[in-house]
Protein backbone atom coordinates (compact mmCIF):
# COMPACT_ATOMS: atom_id res chain seq x y z
CA UNK A 1 0.00 0.00 0.00
CA UNK A 2 1.22 3.63 -0.86
CA UNK A 3 0.74 6.28 1.08
CA UNK A 4 0.12 9.00 -0.98
CA UNK A 5 -0.71 12.72 -0.87
CA UNK A 6 -4.38 13.25 -2.92
CA UNK A 7 -3.17 16.67 -4.10
CA UNK A 8 -0.44 19.41 -4.48
CA UNK A 9 -0.20 22.01 -6.99
CA UNK A 10 3.19 23.09 -8.34
CA UNK A 11 4.97 25.77 -9.81
CA UNK A 12 3.28 27.88 -11.51
CA UNK A 13 0.31 27.46 -9.91
CA UNK A 14 2.28 27.24 -6.32
CA UNK A 15 5.76 28.70 -5.62
CA UNK A 16 7.32 25.37 -5.84
CA UNK A 17 8.19 22.97 -8.48
CA UNK A 18 7.21 19.54 -8.87
CA UNK A 19 10.42 18.09 -8.21
CA UNK A 20 10.65 20.15 -5.01
CA UNK A 21 7.39 18.99 -3.61
CA UNK A 22 8.32 15.57 -4.20
CA UNK A 23 11.55 15.54 -2.65
CA UNK A 24 10.14 17.08 0.32
CA UNK A 25 7.11 14.36 0.52
CA UNK A 26 9.34 11.80 0.65
CA UNK A 27 10.94 13.38 3.68
CA UNK A 28 8.01 13.48 5.06
CA UNK A 29 6.69 10.00 4.47
CA UNK A 30 5.05 9.48 1.91
CA UNK A 31 5.38 7.15 -1.32
CA UNK A 32 3.65 9.14 -4.25
CA UNK A 33 1.99 12.45 -4.59
CA UNK A 34 -0.79 13.61 -7.50
CA UNK A 35 0.59 16.41 -9.01
CA UNK A 36 -2.75 18.77 -10.18
CA UNK A 37 -1.65 20.22 -13.74
CA UNK A 38 0.53 19.22 -16.09
CA UNK A 39 3.27 17.77 -13.96
CA UNK A 40 5.75 15.70 -15.79
CA UNK A 41 6.84 12.45 -14.33
CA UNK A 42 9.88 11.99 -11.89
CA UNK A 43 12.04 9.21 -12.69
CA UNK A 44 13.36 9.56 -9.30
CA UNK A 45 12.30 9.89 -5.60
CA UNK A 46 8.66 9.44 -5.05
CA UNK A 47 5.77 8.14 -7.71
CA UNK A 48 4.24 10.90 -8.82
CA UNK A 49 1.00 11.29 -10.39
CA UNK A 50 -1.11 13.26 -12.82
CA UNK A 51 -4.31 14.76 -11.38
CA UNK A 52 -6.84 16.77 -12.98
CA UNK A 53 -9.64 18.89 -11.54
CA UNK A 54 -13.25 19.69 -13.07
CA UNK A 55 -15.12 22.36 -12.00
CA UNK A 56 -18.80 22.41 -13.70
CA UNK A 57 -22.13 23.03 -13.07
CA UNK A 58 -23.91 19.87 -14.68
CA UNK A 59 -23.38 16.09 -14.67
CA UNK A 60 -23.32 16.77 -18.83
CA UNK A 61 -21.00 19.42 -18.39
CA UNK A 62 -18.63 16.68 -16.33
CA UNK A 63 -19.43 14.32 -19.45
CA UNK A 64 -17.87 16.02 -21.89
CA UNK A 65 -15.12 17.17 -19.81
CA UNK A 66 -14.21 13.73 -18.89
CA UNK A 67 -13.77 12.96 -22.58
CA UNK A 68 -11.24 16.18 -23.17
CA UNK A 69 -7.84 14.44 -24.25
CA UNK A 70 -6.13 16.37 -20.71
CA UNK A 71 -8.53 14.24 -18.50
CA UNK A 72 -7.77 11.28 -20.59
CA UNK A 73 -4.03 11.51 -20.09
CA UNK A 74 -4.07 12.10 -15.99
CA UNK A 75 -4.20 9.34 -13.57
CA UNK A 76 -6.67 10.92 -11.16
CA UNK A 77 -10.03 12.60 -12.02
CA UNK A 78 -11.15 14.84 -9.15
CA UNK A 79 -14.22 16.53 -9.63
CA UNK A 80 -15.49 19.88 -7.38
CA UNK A 81 -18.44 19.00 -5.24
CA UNK A 82 -21.80 20.78 -5.96
CA UNK A 83 -25.37 20.97 -4.94
CA UNK A 84 -26.72 17.78 -3.83
CA UNK A 85 -28.19 17.16 -7.30
CA UNK A 86 -24.61 17.32 -8.94
CA UNK A 87 -22.92 15.61 -6.12
CA UNK A 88 -25.30 12.63 -6.42
CA UNK A 89 -25.23 12.88 -10.43
CA UNK A 90 -21.28 12.59 -10.51
CA UNK A 91 -20.75 10.25 -8.12
CA UNK A 92 -21.93 7.62 -10.96
CA UNK A 93 -19.98 9.17 -13.62
CA UNK A 94 -17.08 5.99 -14.55
CA UNK A 95 -14.28 8.38 -15.38
CA UNK A 96 -14.08 10.26 -11.53
CA UNK A 97 -12.32 9.10 -8.95
CA UNK A 98 -12.54 11.54 -6.22
CA UNK A 99 -14.68 13.95 -5.54
CA UNK A 100 -13.04 17.41 -3.94
CA UNK A 101 -13.86 19.92 -2.03
CA UNK A 102 -16.74 18.81 0.02
CA UNK A 103 -16.23 21.62 2.76
CA UNK A 104 -17.26 24.51 0.38
CA UNK A 105 -20.62 22.71 -0.50
CA UNK A 106 -23.62 23.56 2.01
CA UNK A 107 -24.74 21.07 4.61
CA UNK A 108 -26.24 17.94 3.77
CA UNK A 109 -25.24 18.46 -0.19
CA UNK A 110 -23.61 14.88 -0.11
CA UNK A 111 -26.23 13.31 1.64
CA UNK A 112 -26.57 9.13 2.44
CA UNK A 113 -28.05 9.03 -1.40
CA UNK A 114 -24.42 10.41 -3.10
CA UNK A 115 -22.66 8.30 -0.45
CA UNK A 116 -24.40 5.35 -1.18
CA UNK A 117 -24.04 5.60 -4.70
CA UNK A 118 -20.25 6.47 -4.12
CA UNK A 119 -19.58 3.32 -2.05
CA UNK A 120 -20.90 1.25 -5.28
CA UNK A 121 -19.17 2.89 -8.00
CA UNK A 122 -16.06 3.35 -5.94
CA UNK A 123 -15.70 7.13 -5.97
CA UNK A 124 -13.63 8.96 -3.21
CA UNK A 125 -14.59 11.80 -0.95
CA UNK A 126 -11.34 13.88 -0.62
CA UNK A 127 -10.60 15.34 2.63
CA UNK A 128 -8.60 18.10 2.64
CA UNK A 129 -6.03 19.61 4.56
CA UNK A 130 -5.89 23.25 3.87
CA UNK A 131 -8.84 24.19 5.66
CA UNK A 132 -8.11 23.05 9.05
CA UNK A 133 -4.69 24.77 8.35
CA UNK A 134 -5.20 27.58 7.59
CA UNK A 135 -9.23 28.55 8.64
CA UNK A 136 -9.30 30.06 12.28
CA UNK A 137 -12.27 30.17 14.42
CA UNK A 138 -16.13 29.33 13.40
CA UNK A 139 -14.85 28.42 9.95
CA UNK A 140 -12.76 26.11 10.94
CA UNK A 141 -15.03 24.51 13.38
CA UNK A 142 -17.92 24.41 10.40
CA UNK A 143 -15.03 21.94 8.52
CA UNK A 144 -14.58 19.73 10.72
CA UNK A 145 -18.10 19.29 11.70
CA UNK A 146 -18.46 18.39 7.64
CA UNK A 147 -15.56 16.38 8.05
CA UNK A 148 -17.13 14.57 10.90
CA UNK A 149 -20.16 13.96 9.00
CA UNK A 150 -18.56 12.87 5.90
CA UNK A 151 -16.95 10.05 7.95
CA UNK A 152 -19.90 9.20 9.87
CA UNK A 153 -21.31 8.53 5.59
CA UNK A 154 -18.22 6.53 5.45
CA UNK A 155 -18.52 4.56 8.27
CA UNK A 156 -21.93 3.66 7.12
CA UNK A 157 -21.47 2.92 3.41
CA UNK A 158 -17.94 2.54 3.50
CA UNK A 159 -17.14 4.95 0.45
CA UNK A 160 -13.23 5.14 0.05
CA UNK A 161 -11.61 8.79 1.45
CA UNK A 162 -8.65 10.58 0.14
CA UNK A 163 -6.34 12.77 2.04
CA UNK A 164 -4.38 15.81 0.71
CA UNK A 165 -2.68 18.57 1.75
CA UNK A 166 -3.82 20.68 -1.04
CA UNK A 167 -0.01 21.99 -0.56
CA UNK A 168 0.34 25.11 -3.48
CA UNK A 169 3.97 25.62 -1.41
CA UNK A 170 6.54 22.92 0.69
CA UNK A 171 5.31 25.46 3.46
CA UNK A 172 1.73 23.51 3.18
CA UNK A 173 3.06 20.11 3.23
CA UNK A 174 2.50 18.49 6.51
CA UNK A 175 4.19 14.89 7.63
CA UNK A 176 1.86 11.45 7.75
CA UNK A 177 2.15 12.11 11.92
CA UNK A 178 0.71 15.39 11.22
CA UNK A 179 -1.87 14.30 9.19
CA UNK A 180 -2.59 11.50 11.64
CA UNK A 181 -3.30 14.52 14.32
CA UNK A 182 -4.77 16.62 12.02
CA UNK A 183 -7.66 13.66 11.02
CA UNK A 184 -8.19 13.14 14.96
CA UNK A 185 -9.29 16.25 15.27
CA UNK A 186 -12.93 15.26 13.39
CA UNK A 187 -13.15 11.82 14.88
CA UNK A 188 -10.79 9.37 12.46
CA UNK A 189 -8.85 7.11 13.51
CA UNK A 190 -5.28 5.96 13.32
CA UNK A 191 -6.48 2.72 11.06
CA UNK A 192 -8.90 5.24 8.91
CA UNK A 193 -6.34 7.53 8.67
CA UNK A 194 -3.99 5.08 7.22
CA UNK A 195 -6.68 3.05 4.71
CA UNK A 196 -7.85 6.60 3.11
CA UNK A 197 -3.31 7.86 2.29
CA UNK A 198 -3.33 4.24 0.43
CA UNK A 199 -6.89 4.56 -1.33
CA UNK A 200 -5.93 6.54 -4.10
CA UNK A 201 -3.97 3.54 -5.65
CA UNK A 202 -6.77 1.37 -4.80
CA UNK A 203 -8.57 3.88 -7.00
CA UNK A 204 -6.37 4.23 -9.91
CA UNK A 205 -5.66 0.10 -9.89
CA UNK A 206 -8.85 -1.45 -8.64
CA UNK A 207 -8.81 -5.19 -7.14
CA UNK A 208 -10.64 -6.90 -9.42
CA UNK A 209 -11.30 -10.52 -10.24
CA UNK A 210 -8.68 -12.48 -12.12
CA UNK A 211 -9.01 -12.72 -16.03
CA UNK A 212 -8.21 -15.54 -17.66
CA UNK A 213 -6.18 -14.37 -20.98
CA UNK A 214 -5.63 -17.27 -23.62
CA UNK B 1 13.14 29.67 48.03
CA UNK B 2 13.19 25.91 48.70
CA UNK B 3 12.50 24.09 45.39
CA UNK B 4 9.96 21.69 45.28
CA UNK B 5 10.92 17.55 45.96
CA UNK B 6 11.26 15.90 42.27
CA UNK B 7 8.25 14.06 42.85
CA UNK B 8 6.37 17.30 43.23
CA UNK B 9 7.06 19.24 40.12
CA UNK B 10 5.54 19.23 37.15
CA UNK B 11 6.44 16.80 34.34
CA UNK B 12 7.39 18.55 31.19
CA UNK B 13 7.75 17.36 27.67
CA UNK B 14 10.15 18.90 25.12
CA UNK B 15 9.46 19.25 21.07
CA UNK B 16 12.12 19.83 18.32
CA UNK B 17 10.48 21.41 15.62
CA UNK B 18 12.31 22.77 12.21
CA UNK B 19 11.17 26.12 11.12
CA UNK B 20 10.83 26.40 7.49
CA UNK B 21 11.89 27.65 4.62
CA UNK B 22 15.52 27.25 5.67
CA UNK B 23 16.55 31.37 5.50
CA UNK B 24 14.04 32.74 7.91
CA UNK B 25 15.27 34.63 10.92
CA UNK B 26 12.82 33.88 13.29
CA UNK B 27 12.97 35.37 16.56
CA UNK B 28 12.20 33.50 19.55
CA UNK B 29 9.39 35.54 20.56
CA UNK B 30 7.91 35.81 17.20
CA UNK B 31 8.01 31.94 17.33
CA UNK B 32 6.17 32.11 20.89
CA UNK B 33 3.63 34.18 19.49
CA UNK B 34 2.35 32.24 16.53
CA UNK B 35 2.55 28.91 18.31
CA UNK B 36 0.47 29.86 21.08
CA UNK B 37 -1.77 31.57 18.49
CA UNK B 38 -1.95 28.64 16.98
CA UNK B 39 -2.48 26.46 20.32
CA UNK B 40 -5.25 28.66 21.40
CA UNK B 41 -7.25 29.00 17.98
CA UNK B 42 -7.27 24.89 18.03
CA UNK B 43 -7.75 23.94 21.84
CA UNK B 44 -9.43 26.92 23.57
CA UNK B 45 -8.23 28.79 26.22
CA UNK B 46 -8.79 26.51 29.03
CA UNK B 47 -6.63 23.45 27.43
CA UNK B 48 -3.60 25.97 26.51
CA UNK B 49 -3.29 27.33 29.86
CA UNK B 50 -2.93 23.29 31.31
CA UNK B 51 -0.80 22.75 28.73
CA UNK B 52 1.69 25.83 29.11
CA UNK B 53 3.21 25.66 25.73
CA UNK B 54 6.53 27.86 26.00
CA UNK B 55 9.41 28.09 23.32
CA UNK B 56 12.76 27.28 25.16
CA UNK B 57 15.06 27.94 22.65
CA UNK B 58 15.04 29.16 18.70
CA UNK B 59 18.36 29.01 16.97
CA UNK B 60 19.97 27.53 13.56
CA UNK B 61 16.52 26.97 11.95
CA UNK B 62 15.47 25.06 15.19
CA UNK B 63 13.33 25.53 18.12
CA UNK B 64 12.32 23.97 21.28
CA UNK B 65 8.68 23.86 22.55
CA UNK B 66 8.37 23.04 26.01
CA UNK B 67 4.84 21.66 27.53
CA UNK B 68 3.30 19.42 30.41
CA UNK B 69 3.34 15.71 29.87
CA UNK B 70 0.65 14.37 28.20
CA UNK B 71 -0.56 17.47 26.43
CA UNK B 72 2.47 16.85 23.62
CA UNK B 73 0.52 15.01 20.97
CA UNK B 74 -2.13 18.10 21.48
CA UNK B 75 0.54 20.52 21.27
CA UNK B 76 2.32 18.82 18.29
CA UNK B 77 -1.25 18.79 16.09
CA UNK B 78 -1.77 22.51 16.61
CA UNK B 79 2.36 23.44 15.67
CA UNK B 80 0.91 21.78 12.66
CA UNK B 81 -1.11 24.23 12.17
CA UNK B 82 1.34 27.17 12.50
CA UNK B 83 1.49 29.42 8.86
CA UNK B 84 3.23 32.10 9.53
CA UNK B 85 5.83 33.41 11.94
CA UNK B 86 5.67 37.23 12.14
CA UNK B 87 4.90 38.58 9.14
CA UNK B 88 6.37 35.89 7.25
CA UNK B 89 5.38 32.84 5.58
CA UNK B 90 6.44 29.62 7.72
CA UNK B 91 5.57 25.84 8.97
CA UNK B 92 7.16 24.18 11.89
CA UNK B 93 7.54 20.51 11.10
CA UNK B 94 8.20 18.34 14.48
CA UNK B 95 11.48 16.32 14.55
CA UNK B 96 11.18 14.42 17.69
CA UNK B 97 9.68 14.76 21.85
CA UNK B 98 11.79 13.77 24.44
CA UNK B 99 11.52 14.47 28.30
CA UNK B 100 14.96 16.84 28.08
CA UNK B 101 16.23 19.30 26.08
CA UNK B 102 19.62 17.71 26.17
CA UNK B 103 18.29 14.35 24.24
CA UNK B 104 16.87 17.07 21.78
CA UNK B 105 19.89 19.15 21.17
CA UNK B 106 21.59 15.91 19.79
CA UNK B 107 18.51 15.46 17.30
CA UNK B 108 19.75 18.88 15.71
CA UNK B 109 21.64 19.09 12.19
CA UNK B 110 22.76 21.92 11.77
CA UNK B 111 21.10 23.31 8.44
CA UNK B 112 23.94 24.68 6.33
CA UNK B 113 23.89 27.16 3.34
CA UNK B 114 26.39 25.40 0.77
CA UNK B 115 26.62 28.45 -1.30
CA UNK B 116 24.91 32.04 -2.24
CA UNK B 117 25.56 32.12 -6.16
CA UNK B 118 24.43 35.17 -7.41
CA UNK B 119 21.19 36.54 -9.06
CA UNK B 120 18.52 34.83 -11.35
CA UNK B 121 15.48 36.95 -13.40
CA UNK B 122 12.31 35.31 -13.34
CA UNK B 123 9.75 37.55 -15.33
CA UNK B 124 10.32 40.77 -14.07
CA UNK B 125 12.25 40.31 -10.77
CA UNK B 126 14.81 39.39 -9.81
CA UNK B 127 15.98 36.58 -7.02
CA UNK B 128 18.97 35.68 -4.44
CA UNK B 129 19.97 32.02 -4.98
CA UNK B 130 20.51 29.73 -1.80
CA UNK B 131 21.35 26.29 -2.64
CA UNK B 132 20.88 23.72 0.27
CA UNK B 133 21.75 19.92 0.47
CA UNK B 134 20.15 17.35 -1.09
CA UNK B 135 19.62 19.84 -4.04
CA UNK B 136 17.48 22.13 -2.47
CA UNK B 137 17.74 25.76 -3.98
CA UNK B 138 15.74 28.67 -2.57
CA UNK B 139 15.25 31.83 -4.71
CA UNK B 140 14.25 35.02 -2.43
CA UNK B 141 13.26 37.83 -4.55
CA UNK B 142 15.11 40.72 -4.08
CA UNK B 143 13.71 44.22 -2.08
CA UNK B 144 13.09 45.22 1.35
CA UNK B 145 9.89 43.36 2.32
CA UNK B 146 7.30 40.87 1.55
CA UNK B 147 9.89 39.64 -0.76
CA UNK B 148 8.37 36.46 -2.74
CA UNK B 149 10.16 33.15 -2.15
CA UNK B 150 10.48 30.11 -4.70
CA UNK B 151 11.13 26.88 -3.93
CA UNK B 152 13.21 24.92 -7.04
CA UNK B 153 15.63 22.19 -7.34
CA UNK B 154 19.14 22.09 -8.67
CA UNK B 155 17.99 20.44 -12.00
CA UNK B 156 14.54 22.72 -12.44
CA UNK B 157 17.05 25.78 -11.94
CA UNK B 158 19.04 24.51 -14.57
CA UNK B 159 16.18 23.78 -17.43
CA UNK B 160 15.21 27.45 -17.12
Amino acid sequence: MKITDASVCPYPAGDSTLARMALEAAELGFDSIVAIGEGERQTSGPEVLRGVVISAASQKDVIRQVRGPAVRRADVVFVNAGDTSFNRAIVSVKEVHVVRNIHTTRRNAFDHVAARSAAEHGVAVDVSMVPIIQYRGTRRQRVLQRYADVLSLQRRYGFPLTISSGACSILGQRSVRDVRGLCALFGMTGAEVSEALGSIGRLIEPERPVRVVR
Amino acid sequence: MKPRPPAMRTKRRYILVRILPYGITADQKQVYLSVIEAVTSLWGDAATGLAQPAVVFCDGGYAVVRCRRGTEKDIATALATVTAIGDEQAALRTVATSGTIHALRRRIKPIRLLSETGDVKFGENYFTVYRYPRQKVDLVEKGIKHQKSLFFTEADLEER
